[in-house]
């Protein structure tokens, strides 16, 4: 599973999933944190919809930790205060990028992951559409 | 005359600052942060839009710690951002990506989606609720748990509804302008001093991070005649969105391969704003632009002012305060008009000695010395 798809589903989902994944790898694999999780800053970029060019919004705190195994340098970025989380992360990077033969077992935990932040995104915004206005025009 | 150094306020400003944790402290009730990041959602909002640092946790710290004076609150924040490294800037940030929460129109009342008003103070009564004062934990829950309950037997959609936007369909109809996609890489006012005339990337920057009090405040002014921009609102909306990462010193681009961060809330707004313009016969005719703002959290008054502000500078030429980027972009600032404004009661003792001697001099009679 590339990258984009697993650290949304990781992110969004239960943290547990990563602690696991990441846990499967470090009872094997010696794992050398290069760098522990520290607190930076992510500049936003903005596309603005009047003229459809780009400013700078402001920054969003993150946690960032590199790991490395197995000779590949894992990386875990994700916003907040969340060191376990990117440490986490950063080991699930490590081991796809070193192709770890553990990740091919990891592919079905996190499309099930995927489907229940599917669900409950939906489920929060059918709660959401309760709020939605039905106009009625009224005779004058 | 110049500046003097003085000292002799050490013991002073220890016992102060030993004070004003008394202050915090005297009546022994600790407020938790995670009961600040969960009920003062509006002045969390505030703070990080303010201080341009997106983090609800620190926010919420800094709340805590300047039990509840927002400028104190927003300081704090920037010069923790200060401290801060700067690792990454996020790929570009579309609003059509938005996990929209809210999304209104007062242009018109069938936009394609439908209007959604997601929770807002918009229709409450403004009347104080005296329940709140006996409000218990058991009640919170039993209430919680009706709410929920309501939701049970609602059929739930089968994917997830992305809105289009509202201006979109006025530009496929050609009443609106439509713009190209400007990639521009965009000024950043926290690394180069605002120069003048300023880029329109700088000046929603300036805009975005400024004191909500502020920027309301100009942009009222605007409406009331100390400006020529009178918009409605086409559309605002509430919701979040998500942040990508491009894979550091990656050689190619591949989409697939960044890196997903978290969410973001945030408020949107475009103002259309009607315009005179000259037609093929040199015949004034009416014609529409649009006013842009867009601000950390859930601000909507804030995001509504910045369009109109927005408007007003992309007009510089109208001889009117809130058309003066100089007058707006420079006094909107938090931290900049608070520090500015709360140095005047720092020790003047010098300068202010020196007036007091030119009167003096002046009262017998005497021609001040030019020094």
């Amino acid at each position: 599973m590339k990258r984009r798809k697993r650290t949304e589903i990781m992110i969004q989902g239960n943290e547990c999933l990563a602690r696991e994944l990441a846990e499967s790898i470090t009872q094997k694999y010696e794992c050398l944190e290069i760098s522990a999780p520290q607190y930076g800053m992510t500049m936003i970029k903005m596309r603005e919809s009047a003229k459809n060019s780009l400013f700078y919004l402001g920054e969003v705190l993150i946690t960032e930790t590199k790991v490395e195994i197995e000779g590949r340098i894992g990386i875990g970025i994700v916003t907040g205060m969340k060191e376990d989380l990117s440490r986490n992360l950063a080991i699930v990077d490590a081991a796809y990028k070193a192709q770890l033969p553990e990740t091919a077992a990891w592919q079905q935990p996190l499309l099930d992951m995927e489907q229940e932040i599917a669900r409950a995104r939906v489920r929060e915004q059918t709660q959401l559409f309760e709020t939605k206005v039905s106009f009625e025009t009224m005779k004058v | 005359m110049g500046y003097v150094p003085v000292k002799g306020g050490t013991r002073a400003i220890e016992a102060s600052t030993q004070r004003l944790k008394y202050e915090r402290l005297k009546d022994e009730e600790i407020v938790e942060i995670k009961t600040i990041l969960s009920s003062m959602r509006g002045m969390i909002d505030q703070v990080m839009s303010e201080a341009s640092l997106y983090s609800p946790e620190l926010a919420a710290l800094a709340i805590k710690q300047a039990t509840g004076s927002m400028e104190e609150a927003v300081f704090l924040m920037r010069a923790h951002r200060s401290t801060l490294p700067r690792q990454y800037y996020s790929q570009t940030v579309e609003a059509e990506t938005m996990f929209v929460e809210r999304r209104i129109s007062a242009s018109f009342k069938d936009i394609p989606g439908g209007q959604l008003l997601g929770a807002t103070y918009d229709y409450t009564h403004r009347l104080l609720d005296f329940d709140l004062l006996e409000e218990q934990p058991n009640s919170v829950q039993s209430w919680l748990a009706e709410y929920k309950k309501q939701f049970k037997n609602v059929e739930t959609a089968q994917e997830l509804v992305y809105f289009p936007k509202v201006v979109d369909y006025l530009r496929q109809e050609g009443l609106f302008e439509t713009h190209e996609k400007n990639n521009a890489v965009p000024n950043d006012v926290t690394k180069k001093s605002l120069q003048f005339p300023s880029s329109r990337s700088a000046r929603l920057q300036i805009l975005t991070r400024g004191q909500t009090g502020a920027v309301t405040s100009l942009g009222y002014a605007s409406l009331r005649g100390y400006g020529q921009v009178h918009p409605t609102v086409g559309e605002v909306r509430v919701g979040r969105i998500p942040i990508y990462l491009e894979y550091p010193n990656a050689v190619e681009q591949d989409s697939d391969d960044e890196f997903y961060i978290g969410e973001i809330r945030v408020t949107e707004v475009e103002s259309f704003v009607p315009v005179k313009v000259k037609n093929d016969n040199n015949e004034d005719e009416l014609d529409f632009e649009i006013g842009y703002g867009a601000c950390y959290g859930q601000n909507e008054t804030k995001a509504i002012a910045m369009s109109i502000l927005d408007q007003c500078l992309e007009h510089t030429d109208v001889d009117f305060p809130t058309h003066d980027e100089e007058f707006v972009l420079l006094h909107i600032d938090s931290v900049e008009s608070t520090g500015f404004i709360s140095h005047l009661k720092m020790p003047h003792y010098v300068t202010f000695q020196s007036k007091l001697d030119s009167i003096r001099q002046v009262k017998k009679g005497v021609q001040p010395i030019e020094s």
